[in-house]
């Protein structure tokens, strides 16, 4: 076997990492995630159900480690643009122009490197980090790939911001970590679109756009964090929209045993869209216990969805939206309840799960505008079945979206260590 | 020689004849006519039952009698027994009975064993009419405005359960969006055509699976050349993009949101401009009132004063945001535009709690009539000097749809009636002075109403969205009776994958037609009828452009017709088209 095929052999068996040569200096860790997954929905729009398959959340991520963990890296592949181009069947879901599917992601999901503990000695237990690159936006929750339902929640885009180029200064001591980001405001408009950093005038879209994160670790295992951002018209790439301002607010909980771990995750975030003429609130609480091969989730939330004028394909909406568009707010309340067994042995360095998650709810319309839900929908009621089987390769505890010195190697001993297990 | 004798043979065996020893023993009797019939049932079969009897040596026997009866199917023959004339041919008719499927009946040889067995099948009673869509006028390789419906009735009733209809190219060419389409409760099924390449008739043929019913659809295809022709393109910065336009006098009123108001000289003649060659004389971005988001410049209406021959104002409508149904926010904005090179804004009018969208003058009486959506309707006092808050001279408001139940999109001063399209409660005739309704309102239940265009006894109005699963692309059609009438619903255009017809104009020599489409999967664009039959325009020509057009302003410079039209996002774009010869 020559150099490079034991170096790929020793990723993919050799619990995932592997160093290159010495002299080199940097640790690889791949990781791999993909879900076969069978949802059947009803209603759909218009009336009617509907039953589909599809392969989502096919990742690839690959991070990087150099100069004694002072420098990280972060690639993410995301492959959804081929195996879901037309989005994910999830009642509720909304975002750069599907409604009810689940867009797909970019395919150059993550890409960045972050700079760690820059000042050394000199600020003593301070840990000062710099990221920049592609990513996520500090501001908010855990992207729900890498939480434990297998379904997007409705407030992924009032919760998350995702796929922007960024540039974070970081600042960890002790119990706290502070954040700053710049970045570029648009959403993509298709998988393979970058962030648009300069418009064709000059002017520039990096910049336009900024967050602040402050998350706090009281005791061991849990976390609080306040985050506030101004996203400069993330529907209109060239930047004639108006700014949403969002907050958001959350507390985290994890607690790894012999037997397994224990999760629980609640969060407020509030979008407020051209200076509050539409003000969207979602409220989430969610946890998890794992026990053995065996684990059972449940969410429940509470959010408003802009309900916007739809195409002659009624999962997508057109963007950029035009002129009024807007038909109102729904307010969407869910219950999921996700019941999951691992079929590979605990520990293997790919884990393959089986999985069987349901989705029972409700939606209302929030205001006098003309969304209304029965209308649309044959029936106010939500429901959504999915039946999967995942399949991770290193991903079982990571945290998509946490860089430089939020990543979990560095201040997460509950968390996923991606260098430590070598 | 051979083969016959094989066949004949055959149809004797299959036929059932016998060869017994009776006292005809020597009468053969065969099938002539009449066998392996298809009729409806209920019905007597198109050709009568006949067998022939010869003798040994292959010669007619006349009085030979035949005795006929109904084996299965429950239908009914007569007469019952019938005799041979001098060809050797008995003859009886069968009427089909009620079951659909085989039906047998039996020619037996009196006094004797030898018989012949007919069989028949029985249809249902299928009927299939055209409902729309017939004796439509288009263009060539593009589809037609009206899809094809049809009806399948069964004894006058709507078949059930659903029935497939096949649907067959009849003459020309072209291309159906399916094979078939299976009929709704009312026994209607649908299809969409997209004329072929020959130029004059062309037909489409319509069948009842598993029957003989057929409907044909005619058509005449009109050739390519005449489409709309684009003569000019003028980028407009994504600022979202470019909403309307207003032509008066060869000068151009781009309305171009937050980059704000473009003024062109299209043929006036003061900057040399031309359609061809529209040359930019000035712009300003109107002030933002407060309103978040910005200028949002969308409409506007350049004042021609007939009494005092003044052209100094232009009124210039803020859309900003909304949420359509129940809010909406954006001013009247006014400029003085005496200097064409240098505009300024000198007042504007407020509305609490609602913004404006489309306008229309009374120029005579000098009355701005603004569509406000929640707010309704509004005319304002525009006479004399104009300047700061002009909210004071709103004289008349009105909400035709009532609280809850008003979204007006446009109005049109016509004849003496002030037209209303309301997104909700759809077309409404108001008095101008007072505002109160005349008439028509909570008519279009099924679709959000858009923009409207009245000449003479009729009206065009367009839908918007979707509403309950029922997309906003229809034209509808309506009778006002006489000018400045109430209006009547008389008929629609159903244009092809769309949601939104978004403007609706005629030609001021009333002879087209012109309609822009948003919000499809390949039928946006410029679609521009004839009215030969006001009631029934005829596609005659049309542009696709993928992001859809939200505007078509037509304007007559120096003897041919143009359509100053908005190219939607991304790429926002005033298209400039040549309509002349679509409809000459």
């Amino acid at each position: 076997m020559n150099r490079a095929g034991g170096l790929l052999a020793t990723l993919i068996l050799g619990g995932g990492a592997a160093m290159l040569p010495a002299q080199s200096g940097i640790r690889l860790t791949p990781m791999g995630r993909a879900v076969v997954l069978a949802t059947h929905a009803n209603p759909i729009p218009f009336g009617g159900a509907l039953t589909e398959v599809r392969v989502v959340q096919p990742i690839f991520i690959l991070g990087a480690r150099a100069l004694g963990g002072h420098l990280l890296g972060t690639a993410t592949l995301d492959f959804e643009s081929v195996t879901m181009p037309g989005g994910e069947l999830t009642p509720g879901a909304w975002g750069e122009g599907f409604v009810d599917r689940r867009h797909p992601h970019t395919t150059v999901h993550e890409l960045n490197v972050a700079a760690v503990d820059l000042l050394g000695r000199l600020d003593g237990r301070g840990r000062l980090g710099v990221v920049v690159g592609k990513g996520f936006v500090p501001f908010g929750t855990d992207d729900p790939m890498s939480r434990p339902i297998s379904r997007y929640p409705v407030n992924h885009h009032l919760s998350q911001i995702l796929e922007r180029a960024i540039a974070v200064v970081q600042y960890d001591i002790g119990r706290l970590t502070f954040e700053g980001a710049l970045f570029n405001g648009d959403e993509p408009e298709r998988p393979g679109q970058w962030p648009l950093l300069r418009k064709g005038d000059g002017t520039w879209r990096f910049g336009d756009s900024w967050s602040a994160r402050v998350t706090m670790r009281p005791v061991k295992g849990l976390e609080v964090q306040g985050s506030r951002a101004t996203a400069h018209s993330p529907e209109h790439r060239p930047g004639a929209g108006g700014d949403a301002v969002k907050s958001s607010a959350s507390l985290r909980w994890r607690d790894t045993r012999q037997w397994g771990e224990r999760y629980l995750m609640a969060e407020w975030a509030r979008t407020s869209e051209l200076d509050g003429f539409f003000v969207f609130h979602s409220w989430l609480a969610e946890g998890m216990v794992r026990r053995g091969r065996w684990a059972a989730s449940y969410r429940y939330e509470l959010t408003d969805r802009p309900e916007e004028e739809r195409l002659v394909d009624p999962f997508r909406t057109r963007r950029p939206h035009f002129e009024n568009s807007n038909l109102g707010i729904g307010r969407w309340s869910l219950h999921t309840l996700h019941l999951g067994a691992d079929v590979l042995k605990s520990g293997a360095p790919v884990n393959v799960a089986v999985f069987l998650e349901g989705t029972l709810g409700g939606v209302t319309k929030r205001d006098a505008a003309i969304f209304d839900p029965v209308a649309l929908y044959g029936t106010s009621v939500v429901r959504q079945l999915s039946a999967g089987v995942s399949f991770d390769w290193r991903m079982r505890g990571h945290r998509m979206g946490r860089y430089g010195v939020l990543d979990a190697m560095h201040i997460d001993p509950a968390g996923h260590d991606m260098m430590e297990h070598q | 020689m051979r083969h016959g004798w094989l066949t004949l043979s055959t149809l004797l065996v299959v036929l059932g004849c016998s060869t017994g020893t009776d006292a005809n023993s020597s009468v053969t009797i065969t099938a002539s006519t009449g066998h392996l019939q298809t009729g409806v049932v209920g019905t007597a079969l198109a050709a009568p039952l006949s067998v022939k009897a010869v003798d040994g040596l292959g010669a007619a026997l006349p009085g030979i009698t035949i005795d006929w009866s109904v084996e299965s199917g429950g239908g009914t023959v007569s007469p019952a027994s019938s005799t041979t004339g001098t060809n050797g041919l008995a003859t009886a008719t069968l009427t089909l009975g009620s079951a659909a499927g085989t039906q047998t009946v039996r020619a037996m040889l009196r006094g004797s064993s030898k018989s012949v067995l007919f069989t028949e099948t029985a249809q249902l009673a299928l009927l299939i009419n055209t409902l729309a869509g017939n004796n439509q006028n288009g263009t060539v390789g593009l589809p037609l405005g009206t899809q094809l419906r049809v009806q399948v009735l069964e004894n006058g009733v709507a078949v059930s359960p659903p029935r497939t209809v096949l649907w067959t190219v009849g003459s020309g060419g072209g291309t159906l969006a399916s094979g078939s389409s299976v009929t709704d409760a009312a026994g209607v099924a649908s299809m969409s055509f997209t004329l072929g390449a020959t130029v004059g008739a062309q037909s489409v043929v319509a069948t009842v699976q598993g029957t003989a019913s057929n409907v044909t659809f005619n058509f005449t295809a009109f050739a390519a050349s005449n489409n709309p022709v684009l003569v000019a393109t003028v980028p407009v910065p994504a600022n979202y993009g470019h909403h309307d336009t207003f032509v008066r006098d060869g000068i151009a009123f781009v309305l171009a949101w937050n980059t704000g108001l473009l003024i062109y000289d299209v043929g006036n003649g003061i900057r040399g401009g031309s359609p061809t060659n529209p040359v930019l004389i000035s712009s300003l971005v109107t002030n933002a009132n407060g309103v978040s988001g910005g200028a949002q410049v969308h409409n506007a209406w350049w004042f021609q004063n007939p009494n005092t021959g003044e052209k100094k104002y232009l009124f210039v409508g803020q859309e900003g945001p909304g949420s359509v149904g129940s809010a909406s926010s954006g001013d009247i904005h006014i400029v003085d535009v005496s200097n064409l090179a240098a505009p300024v804004e000198v007042g504007f009018v407020h509305v609490n709690g609602a913004g404006t969208h489309n306008f229309w003058m009374d120029e005579q009486r000098q009355v701005l009539y603004a569509a406000y959506y929640n707010g309704g309707v509004i005319a304002v006092d525009v006479s004399g000097t104009l300047s700061g808050d002009m909210s004071s001279r709103i004289i008349a408001t009105a909400k035709p749809g009532g609280a809850g139940n008003t979204y007006v999109w446009g109005v049109m001063l016509a004849n003496g009636t002030l037209y209303a399209t309301d997104m909700l409660s759809g077309f409404w005739a108001l008095d101008p002075i007072t505002l109160t309704t005349k008439g028509g309102g909570n008519n279009v239940p099924e679709r959000y109403g858009s923009d409207q265009w009245v000449v003479g006894p009729w009206a065009y109005s367009g839908g918007w969205g979707t509403r309950g699963g029922v997309r906003g692309n229809a034209v509808k059609v309506w009778s006002l009776g006489v000018a400045g009438g109430n209006p009547v619903l008389v008929d629609s255009i159903i244009v092809p994958n769309i949601t939104t017809v978004s403007d609706v104009a005629v030609t001021p020599d009333g002879k087209a037609l012109v309609i822009t489409a948003e919000g499809g999967s390949g039928g946006a664009g410029l679609y521009v009828y004839d009215r030969v039959d006001p009631r029934r325009p005829a596609l005659r020509g049309v542009v696709f452009v993928a992001q859809g057009i939200h505007t078509g302003e037509i304007a007559v410079i120096n003897g041919r017709t143009y359509v100053f039209a908005a190219r939607d996002p991304a790429n926002p774009a005033l298209l400039i088209y040549d309509i002349t010869a679509v409809v000459p």
